[in-house]
């Protein structure tokens, strides 16, 4: 019996493939990767575990980069996107410098760890940066199929993944699109929605609700969804409810709402609260008003 | 194969030229951080000869704010065509208060303290990865080592054992707000480079031929030069005094000041 990978899992055993054809691709851990980390296990002389040293590490990627390499660095999102904010925004933004970041631990997937390990911002934070794309892939297959296109290309990556949660993708031939439209339905409403809990909600939506339409994003970055605004302008909808686990501000919503005002956007998401309380990550979620109930009276 | 290595009197003779474009930089409309520059110069032209080996070592100027002398620097070692003096903090130029990749022969952005430690590590570790010679050179300040940054990449660089890596402390004595020892003092600084694991060396950092030999060779760890130098130094009005951090001044100063450099 196959197992589906997390999001995170999957980056680690794609990289770790890869890297068998790629003597470029080297992988740093700031002390979260784990024991058995794959990568580790099968190229140790490229594996750097650097400590508890974030922004140290995404400025070596920089220089590593710049010599040449192509450096993957993980690390939770809160500690890559806030922590390390500057090394981001210096090295990726400014500079242009070829690192990916692969982020888990995204919106409140951190669950009963606390409010620490949450990072609701780090969209609004990293989409500010110049030249950085942002990949919010939703299952293995379309996270293996974003580190596979990260490791080909030469700029700098964001991918934000959840914790632990495994999901199949969406049906995915190659790269993921700019729109995956997952179902028309009938209605002009379409849910838009954003990794891995987005997506989730949308299918539960649409299961609930099949008249909705249902259009999947996974670069979500200033210079896809500009892209992506074109493809919904042509689109017979004419409201659209993006679904993300963000904060309002900086989110894909309030993105798209800019990019698209002939039309109606609106945002179901973790709100403005601190999420404080123990729980799963359902339940985490649900205390923010980011479930199935709140997607459907949205619409 | 090693260059046939630059005679100290040149090397002197360059920094003389290049302190003498820092103080045109000071009287450009913006001004510049005269001070810093001025202790930092024999500091840069002594790297700038060390990465002249060609051998992939690559130079770091972690104290940003020392970007006049940076540009002086990478001009009269012939790194960087044209006189930088005359375009220092002009629109339409890239010759910013703060250097950026955008100037021919700066790979990073710097000026937010700290980094340029961390770049210079991961460019020393991308050398040895590659089986490549050469060193990262992080030249920093002694205020930047306020900076947690620029600890927490030491920390890497030794765990990581990266025996090519070498960061200089411009030792000034002087920060923005004034001296080092009144706002947060260092004390036993060369201890506690080498309670981290590195190698350290102390040295007049106005004996230009004494840091160039202290730039020569790889050890067995990472290397701390404590470069031990006077803010201002070249021009006496200015040497020593915690003001000279920024300074701004007409031209009939500077060419006054010029004629002092020697």
């Amino acid at each position: 019996m196959s197992t589906v990978l997390s999001g995170r899992d999957a980056y680690r055993a794609e990289l770790a493939e890869l890297a068998r054809h790629d003597p470029r691709l080297l992988c740093f851990e700031a002390d979260l990767g784990g024991r058995k980390h794959p990568f580790a296990q099968e190229h140790p002389d490229r594996f750097f575990n650097l400590g508890i040293a974030e922004a140290t590490m995404i400025d070596m990627a920089a220089a590593l980069a710049s010599a040449g390499y192509r450096p993957f660095v993980s690390t939770f999102a809160p500690f890559a996107t806030l922590r390390a904010a500057e090394s981001m925004k210096l090295s990726m933004g400014y500079m242009g410098a070829g690192v990916v970041v692969v982020a888990p631990y995204s919106g409140v997937s951190g669950a009963w760890f606390g409010t620490t390990h949450h990072c609701l911002e780090d969209l609004a934070v990293v989409q500010s940066f110049p030249g950085i794309t942002i990949a919010a892939p939703h299952g293995e297959a379309e996270t293996r199929a974003v580190i596979r296109a990260a490791a080909a290309g030469s700029g700098p990556v964001y991918v934000r993944t959840g914790r632990s949660a495994a999901a199949v993708s969406l049906p995915l031939d190659g790269e993921p699109p700019l729109v995956n439209w997952a179902s028309s339905g009938s209605s002009d409403v379409c849910l838009v929605s954003v990794g891995e809990v987005g997506t989730e909600l949308a299918l539960e939506a649409c299961a609930r609700r099949p008249d909705l339409g249902h259009a999947h994003l996974c670069f979500v970055d200033h210079a896809s969804l500009t892209a992506v605004a074109s493809e919904l302008r042509r689109s017979r909808y004419s409201r659209f409810v993006v679904v993300e686990e963000h904060r309002p501000a900086g989110g894909v919503a309030s993105t798209l709402a800019l990019l698209v005002p002939e039309v109606a956007v609106v945002g179901v998401n973790a709100g403005m609260t601190w999420p404080s309380e123990g729980g799963d990550h359902g339940e985490v979620l649900s205390g923010l008003g980011l479930d199935l109930a709140h997607v459907l009276a949205a619409v | 194969m090693t260059r046939v290595g630059t005679s100290v009197e040149v090397l002197r003779e360059q920094a003389v030229r290049a302190r003498r474009l820092v103080v045109d930089m000071a009287a450009q409309p913006t001004g510049c951080h005269l001070g810093g520059s001025l202790s930092v110069v024999d500091i840069l032209v002594a790297a700038f000869d060390r990465a002249a080996e060609d051998d992939g070592t690559e130079v770091v100027l972690s104290k940003g704010h020392a970007a006049a002398a940076l540009y002086a620097a990478l001009h009269v070692s012939g790194r960087l065509a044209e006189n930088p003096a005359p375009l220092y903090g002009l629109a339409g130029h890239h010759y910013t208060g703060h250097p950026s990749p955008a100037v021919p022969g700066v790979r990073f952005p710097t000026g937010s303290l700290g980094h340029g430690v961390p770049y210079a590590v991961g460019w020393a570790l991308a050398r040895r990865l590659s089986g490549g010679t050469g060193l990262g050179i992080a030249v920093t300040g002694d205020g930047e080592l306020q900076e947690g940054l620029v600890w927490e990449a030491c920390q890497v660089a030794a765990a990581q054992r990266l025996a090519n890596l070498v960061v200089v402390v411009d030792r000034n004595g002087g920060q923005n707000d004034g001296l080092v020892a009144d706002i947060s003092p260092l004390p036993d600084l060369g201890a506690r480079f080498a309670a981290f694991g590195f190698d350290v060396s102390e040295v007049d950092g106005h004996d230009i031929g004494a840091v160039r030999a202290l730039l020569d060779g790889v050890g067995s760890r990472p290397h701390a030069v404590i470069a031990h130098t006077v803010k201002g130094k070249g021009v006496p009005p200015v040497e020593g005094k915690a003001g000279a951090h920024y300074v701004t001044i007409d031209a009939a100063r500077a060419a006054k000041w010029k004629r002092m450099i020697r």
